[in-house]
């Protein structure tokens, strides 16, 4: 059965709000034909995204068993060590779906030669670049995510509310530093031709995020805080719900925007260099 | 003509084989920065696990009979048994059957499960040397020499687990006969591989009951029975084992899954259809 759609006028678009509403309409277009082309194969999909979450609570099965086994990370207890992987998670489960693909996005179509079909339409690269990646599968990373930080959270007594409004503002912050990864992985696969592993690098990164800073040497805490702002991925949103006693918290925030601006630089002179030979 | 085909001498030529070995490592030579990437990757999977194994045995001198030495070295040999075991034997073989390509192979005097490993020991003949051999110079660093106590059994459980490894991943692609896209099968089972193989922790640190049931599977035997013949002591779940002992149970294994793999082949193989060649 054939199915149609009323476009709406030039007029009609003209007279519709800003560019963010524009953004966030055609976003979702982008996930509706996501979801429609992953439904082909739906079961494989409802196992895909099963699967996913599964894989992400097995993240803090180090953790557990660290813990089973009378074993501890020094000044953490096992359900502040798992909030903390659970705010990690979550933050990852927003991430993943809902932008990240455009990594995998880009590295394919350079690789098929069709991202010219994204260059030539009137709008930003970067922008189709994210709208034609919503990946619906890896909704299962955010369920995942939730899971493990509800359940961690119900270990922790009631919080007050300043720490709540700190975590969230961290929390914030970590997705633009998840963001501003996602942008130098698409500028490395508009280079790096083909190359899937990209992740690999951005995932081993990452793994600094899923525990405690202060098991880290003073190095690492340093890079991890001012260098790539790893800490704000799961250490800092954490400690500050926690109630925990936070340093560098600041200058990593300040980082993470200095991060996500040289991301965006990054992307647009690799785009520059994108050559081919016609879609 | 399908009889010649079919004739085992024809599917069973060594040069043929030794073809395939040269091809793929050729093939995958062009793109052996891809696989060099692991240079960067696993020494920071290593820092992590170095970093948080630290912290751990700061307040605790073993950790289920494991120090900090033995378990940077169990580790370290982990990931080497990793990194040669690799293959993708089970995703080409999802993509052979989902876009029809399989057929090829059907007219092809080759068995297409020999053509699969030989091609799993070209790829892995080019990995020795682009990611093993810098990951060991790597490791060596942290005075961690990954040297079996007993090199002959250790070699013949590394090579047990090769075959096994394989033979486990192109199982779980021979599933596309009946699913044609099974991304997510394939991802649940690597997950389940690894965690139940001990790639990321020893196995002992598992609790009791686990232990148990992972000890009956057969993944333990694709890297932590031969990372324990490395360390020269065998023991998971209560059950201890002397080195020939558990190569013995592991060879045992890899003779059970290659006969499950053909009787699930038998039946998968009917339902393969494909059009033109």
């Amino acid at each position: 059965m054939a199915r149609t759609v009323d476009l709406p006028s030039p007029d009609e678009q003209k007279s519709n709000a800003g560019p963010l509403f524009q953004w966030f309409k055609i976003y979702i277009h982008g996930m509706k034909t996501a979801f429609a082309s992953r439904m082909a194969y739906r079961g494989d999909f409802f196992m895909s995204m099963f699967i996913m979450m599964v894989v992400e609570l097995f993240g803090p099965l180090v953790t557990l068993l660290i813990y089973h086994n009378g074993a501890s990370f020094p000044g953490w207890e096992r359900h502040e060590v798992l909030l903390l992987q659970g705010v990690f998670l979550l933050s990852r489960g927003i991430a993943f779906p809902f932008f990240m693909g455009m990594v995998w996005n880009t590295i394919s179509r350079v690789q098929e030669g069709t991202y010219d079909l994204l260059l030539i339409k009137p709008r930003s690269i970067l922008q189709m670049s994210i709208i034609t990646a919503f990946d619906s599968e890896d909704l299962g990373k955010l369920i995942g995510g939730i899971l493990l930080f509800i359940y961690a959270l119900k270990s922790v007594p009631s919080l007050p509310l300043v720490n709540w409004a700190s975590f969230l503002l961290l929390f914030i912050f970590s997705l633009i530093t998840m963001f501003a990864f996602g942008l130098f992985m698409s500028g490395l696969g508009i280079v790096w031709i083909g190359n899937y592993r990209i992740y690999d690098i951005f995932m081993s990164v990452m793994d600094f995020g899923l525990y405690p800073r202060s098991i880290f040497n003073k190095l690492f805490q340093t890079i991890i805080t001012w260098v790539i702002p790893i800490s704000l991925l799961g250490s800092f949103p954490a400690s500050a719900l926690l109630g925990k006693q936070i340093t560098g918290v600041l200058g990593a925030m300040l980082c993470s925007i200095f991060f996500l601006l040289v991301g965006l630089w990054f992307f647009h002179r690799m785009v520059r260099n994108y050559t081919s030979a016609g879609g | 003509m399908q009889a010649l085909i079919e004739s085992p001498l024809m599917k069973k030529a060594p040069p043929l084989y030794r073809a395939v070995i040269h091809a793929t490592y050729k093939e995958n030579f062009a793109f052996r920065s891809t696989m060099a990437v692991s240079l960067i990757v696993q020494p920071v999977y290593f820092l992590v696990h170095y970093f948080i194994w630290q912290a751990v045995f700061q307040v605790h001198d073993t950790v289920s009979g494991f120090t900090l030495n033995t378990m940077l070295y169990y580790f370290a040999v982990s990931s080497l048994l990793g990194f040669l075991n690799w293959d993708d034997a089970d995703g080409t073989l999802q993509r052979l059957v989902q876009t029809g390509k399989f057929i090829t192979f059907q007219l092809r005097p080759v068995y297409h499960l020999y053509y699969a490993f030989f091609e799993k020991v070209g790829h892995r003949l080019l990995a020795f040397w682009v990611e093993i051999i810098p990951i060991i110079g790597f490791y060596l660093l942290f005075k961690i020499k990954p040297i079996p106590t007993m090199p002959v059994w250790a070699i013949i459980s590394v090579a047990l687990s090769f075959i096994l490894g394989f033979l486990i991943n192109y199982t779980i692609g021979t599933i596309a006969f009946w699913l044609v896209k099974t991304d997510g099968l394939r991802r649940a089972m690597l997950v389940i591989k690894d965690v139940c193989s001990g790639v990321f922790l020893p196995l002992t640190l598992f609790p009791s009951v686990i232990q148990k049931v992972l000890f009956f599977l057969p993944f333990q035997f694709v890297s932590y029975v031969p990372a324990r013949v490395f360390m020269g002591s065998y023991e998971l779940a209560g059950i201890t084992m002397s080195i020939p002992q558990i190569v013995g149970l592991q060879a045992a294994m890899v003779a059970v899954t290659y006969l499950l793999n053909r009787l699930v082949w038998h039946f998968g193989i009917k339902r393969f259809t494909g059009v033109g060649a």
